[in-house]
C-alpha cells in the first residue's frame, strides 16, 4: 500500500502543475461611444485583470458600450470557448450574460447598447455590475471576476414596463361604506319642536278672546247624551287608530278598525248634529 | 431475530407508503427495451410508491393512450429517444389532448438525443422554449463534477433548489447535491404564470451545440440562470407537465454516485431523493389541494369576547339570500394531500388565503384566518359586514399558487336592500321631531275646535233672525 500511495502521488504531481494554468486577459479596454457626434459624452478607459475600475461606466440611451480584451492561458493567447460580459443587478439579484466575438488570435469584442438589455435589469435603480467570466474545458482555472460598475442613465420619457401576471396574494379590499345619513344638533331641534308646540296654547288663546265657549255642554248632553258622547269619542278614537297605524298596526288591521269606528261617528254624528239643529232652529244658536 | 423481521416488515410498508391522488397506472415510453435496466432503480422506487408501470416503445402499433375517450393512463414518462418522432400515439396534438384530460406527463430529454421536431413544437406550445439545434449541451465551467467531467465540463453540481420566492411551498428542497450529465436547456416564457422552474442552472453556465460550436460560443441560445433544467407547467385544470432536462440524471450510476465540486469535498448525489421529488409533484402525490366543508351563515357579533369567539350564528347555514351591511361568517375546510394522507392546510406568513365577495369586481378582498385544525383539515374563516350594494354576489376562494392545485370555489348569493319596515322609526330620527308635534299639535287643534262648534254658544245675542255686531 505504502509504495502504490508513493506511486500515486507521484502521478498526482505531474498533472497538478499543468492544472496551475489560468485564463486571464491583457489590453482590456471599454469605452462609450455616443451617436450624437462632437457630443463630448464618450468615455475610454482601460481594464484591469485583477482590479475593478474605481469609477463608473455611464451609458446614456442612445450609447455604445465596447469592451475589447485579448483572452490568454497563461500569457499566451488563445480563444477559450467561453468569453461572457456578465451583468447583474446585486439588488434583485437578476443577470445576464453577452458573449464576446473572439477571433482565433483572443482578441475579443463585444458592443451593447441600452436596447440589449432586458427591461427588468434597466429598472433599477444604482448601478449594475459588470464582470467579465473567460472559460474553457480542461483543467484551466476559469476567470471571473468584477470589472467595471455600469451605471445606466435611462430615458425619463419611456414608459415603465408591465409586471406579468404571478399567482400569489392580492392587496386586501375593505368595501368603503356611505356614510349614514345625519341629523342636526338636536338643541336646534328642541328649539323648533318648542315653537311648534307653543302654537297650540296660542290658538287656545286666541280662540278664547275671539269669545270660545263650552256653555251649551250641559244643554247638549241633556236632551241627547249618548249620541253627543259617542260621536265626540268615536272622533277621538279614529286618531287613536291613526295612531296605532303610525306606530304599529298594518293596513288590514287599520281599515276595519277605521270602517268600525267611521260607522259609528256616522249613525251617532247624525243624531247629535240632529240636536244641534234643534238648537239652532229654536234660536240658540 | 423476530425484532428483525418486525422491522424489515415496517421498512417494506414504509415503501408502500405512498399514492398518487389520481390514479397509479404509468405508462413508460422508451425505445429500447434495453435501456430500461440503466434506471432499475427509479423503477423500483416508483412501483415501491404503488404505481403500476407499462413499459412501451413508441413503435408499438397497438400502443394508445386513450381507450373510447377515456385515459387510458394517468400519468406518462418519456424518456429520450433517438428517432425523428415519437410514434403516431404520441404525438403533440395527443399529448396535449392528454393533459387536456388531466393527465401527468414528465418529460425527459437528453443532450446524446437529439430532440425530435415534435417534441420542441409541443413544449413551443406551452411556451416553453428548446435551443433550435437539435443537438444542444448545457456546460459551466465553474461548476462542474471534477471526478467524472472534468474536460468536458458537461456535468453541473447543483444544490437541491431554494423555495421559488418568498410564500411559495418547496416540494424539492433538501440539503444534497444534484448532478446534471449532459442536459438540455429550456428557456421559459415570461407572460405566463403557469410555468415555474424547478431547477435553475448557475449565472456561468451556458447552452451551445458540440458540433458547430466547439471552438467558441459568440452567440449562445440561453444563459446563467435562465436556464431552466427542470421546468414545471401546471395547466389551468391542474394536470402536471415537467421537462427534465437531463434523462441520465435518473440512471441508476447517478443515483448513487461519489462526485466531487471544483474546489469542493467528494460527496454523495442527491439524485435518488431529487427523481423521487419531481415524480412525487409531477404524478399528483404532493401539493394537492382538497376543498372540504364550505359554509356561510348570519352571525352576530358580541362585544364582549374577542376574535372568533365574539361571533355566533343566526339562523340557518347556507341561506341563499341576504341583507345588505349583513354580519357574515364564512367557512372553508381545507387539506392537503402529502403522499398517502390528507394533512391540515397551512400557509406560509408571506401568503395568505384570500376570500373575494364579488358582483363583477370584488367588493372584499379578506385574508382567511385558521380558527380550526382537524385531524384531516384545516378550517379557515372570515366575518364580514355586507357591502351596502345589493345585487347577487358570490363568495369567492381563488388559491392558486405555483406547485399547488389550482383551487376556486365559489358560492353565490343575493344580497336584498332594507325592507320598508327595517329602516329606523321617525320619532327615532332626531331631526324629524318638529314634523311630528306639527302632526300632533294639529290634531289636538282639531279636538278642540269640533268640541267648541258642537257645544258652544254664541258670543253675540242670538236675536230672532236678525244679527247684532
Amino acid at each position: 500500500m505504502r509504495l502504490f500511495s508513493s506511486i500515486s502521488l507521484g502521478l498526482l504531481a505531474v498533472p497538478s502543475v499543468l492544472a496551475a494554468s489560468s485564463w486571464g486577459f491583457d489590453d482590456g479596454t471599454v469605452s462609450v461611444q455616443g451617436k450624437k457626434a462632437g457630443v463630448g459624452r464618450g468615455s475610454k478607459d482601460k481594464l484591469s485583470v485583477s482590479q475593478p475600475l474605481s469609477k463608473s461606466v455611464e451609458l446614456g440611451p442612445d450609447d455604445n458600450l465596447k469592451i475589447l480584451i485579448t483572452t490568454k492561458e497563461d500569457k499566451q493567447s488563445k480563444r477559450p470557448h467561453q468569453t461572457f460580459l456578465w451583468i447583474k443587478d446585486p439588488k434583485s439579484s437578476l443577470d445576464t450574460s453577452f458573449a464576446f466575438q473572439v477571433k482565433e488570435n483572443g482578441k475579443a469584442k463585444v458592443e451593447i447598447s441600452q436596447k440589449d438589455i432586458p427591461n427588468q435589469l434597466l429598472s433599477t435603480s444604482g448601478p449594475l455590475e459588470a464582470s467579465l467570466v473567460i472559460a474553457s474545458f480542461g483543467s484551466s482555472k476559469p476567470y471571473s471576476s468584477k470589472a467595471f460598475d455600469l451605471s445606466v442613465d435611462r430615458d425619463p420619457g419611456l414608459p415603465a414596463q408591465e409586471k406579468p401576471l404571478r399567482y400569489g396574494k392580492l392587496p386586501e379590499i375593505h368595501h368603503i361604506f356611505k356614510s349614514d345619513p345625519t341629523s342636526p344638533p338636536k338643541i336646534i331641534t328642541l328649539i323648533f319642536t318648542a315653537a311648534v308646540v307653543f302654537a297650540l296654547p296660542v290658538l287656545v288663546a286666541s280662540w278664547l278672546y275671539l269669545g270660545a265657549n263650552l256653555n251649551h255642554v250641559t244643554k247638549a248632553f241633556g236632551s241627547s247624551p249618548v249620541p253627543h258622547a259617542l260621536f265626540f269619542l268615536s272622533i277621538l278614537a279614529m286618531e287613536g287608530v291613526f295612531f296605532m297605524y303610525y306606530t304599529s298596526w298594518n293596513l288590514f288591521q287599520t281599515l276595519p278598525g277605521a270602517l268600525g269606528i267611521g260607522m259609528v261617528a256616522f249613525l251617532s254624528g247624525s243624531r247629535a248634529l240632529r240636536e244641534v239643529q234643534g238648537r239652532r232652529l229654536s234660536g240658540f244658536r | 431475530m423476530q425484532w428483525f423481521s418486525s422491522f424489515l416488515v415496517l421498512a417494506l410498508l414504509s415503501l408502500v407508503q405512498a399514492l398518487s391522488s389520481t390514479g397509479n397506472r404509468l405508462l413508460v415510453i422508451v425505445e429500447e427495451a434495453a435501456e430500461k435496466t440503466k434506471y432499475s432503480k427509479f423503477w423500483g422506487d416508483l412501483e415501491g410508491r404503488g404505481y403500476k408501470l407499462d413499459f412501451q416503445s413508441p413503435k408499438n402499433e397497438k400502443l394508445a393512450l386513450f381507450l373510447h375517450g377515456e385515459r387510458k393512463y394517468d400519468h406518462l414518462l418519456l424518456l429520450p429517444s433517438k428517432s425523428k418522432g415519437l410514434g403516431p400515439s404520441l404525438t403533440p396534438n395527443l399529448l396535449l389532448q392528454f393533459i387536456k384530460q388531466e393527465g401527468n406527463i414528465l418529460l425527459t430529454l437528453s443532450a446524446d438525443s437529439p430532440t425530435p421536431t415534435a417534441i420542441s413544437s409541443l413544449l413551443l406550445e406551452l411556451d416553453i422554449h428548446l435551443p433550435p439545434d437539435r443537438n444542444t449541451l448545457v456546460v459551466d465551467h465553474f461548476a462542474y463534477d471534477a471526478a467524472s467531467a472534468a474536460e468536458k465540463h458537461d456535468v453541473l453540481l447543483l444544490p437541491q433548489p431554494a423555495s421559488l420566492r418568498s410564500g411559495v411551498k418547496n416540494f424539492f428542497g433538501g440539503d444534497g447535491t444534484i448532478a446534471f450529465p449532459r442536459s438540455v436547456a429550456q428557456e421559459l416564457g415570461n407572460t405566463t404564470p403557469l410555468l415555474a422552474p424547478i431547477v435553475r442552472a448557475k449565472s456561468t453556465a451556458y447552452s451551445y451545440n458540440p458540433k458547430d460550436e466547439g471552438e467558441s460560443v459568440d452567440d449562445p441560445f440561453v444563459v446563467g440562470e435562465q436556464i431552466s433544467l427542470v421546468s414545471s407547467v401546471q395547466a389551468r385544470n391542474s394536470a402536471r407537465f415537467t421537462v427534465f432536462g437531463s434523462a441520465e440524471a435518473l440512471e441508476n450510476k447517478w443515483f448513487d454516485a461519489k462526485v466531487k465540486p471544483v474546489g469542493g469535498k467528494d460527496s454523495k448525489t442527491a439524485n435518488r431523493e431529487f427523481a423521487n421529488q419531481v415524480s412525487a409533484w409531477t404524478f399528483k402525490e404532493v401539493g394537492v389541494l382538497k376543498v372540504g366543508d364550505v359554509q356561510h351563515h348570519l352571525s352576530t357579533i358580541s362585544e364582549q369576547a374577542s376574535g372568533n369567539d365574539s361571533v355566533s350564528q343566526l339562523g340557518y347555514l347556507n341561506p341563499s339570500i341576504y341583507r345588505i351591511k349583513n354580519d357574515v361568517t364564512f367557512n372553508i375546510e381545507l387539506s392537503e394531500y402529502s403522499y398517502d394522507h390528507l394533512e391540515p392546510l397551512k400557509i406560509a406568513a408571506q401568503d395568505a388565503l384570500q376570500l373575494e365577495f364579488t358582483m363583477l369586481s370584488p367588493f372584499h378582498r379578506l385574508n382567511l384566518t385558521p380558527i380550526s385544525q382537524g385531524l384531516n383539515s384545516t378550517t379557515f374563516s372570515s366575518t364580514f359586514k355586507l357591502p351596502d350594494q345589493h345585487g347577487i354576489f358570490s363568495f369567492r376562494v381563488n388559491y392558486k399558487r405555483p406547485f399547488l392545485t389550482n383551487v376556486d370555489v365559489k358560492r353565490e348569493v343575493t344580497v336584498r336592500h332594507f325592507a320598508h319596515d327595517e329602516y329606523p322609526r321617525s320619532w327615532e330620527i332626531s331631526a324629524g321631531w318638529v314634523w311630528i308635534a306639527g302632526i300632533w299639535v294639529t290634531i289636538a287643534g282639531w279636538m278642540a275646535f269640533v268640541g267648541i262648534w258642537l257645544w258652544s254658544e254664541p258670543p253675540y245675542a242670538a236675536a230672532k233672525g236678525k244679527k247684532t255686531q
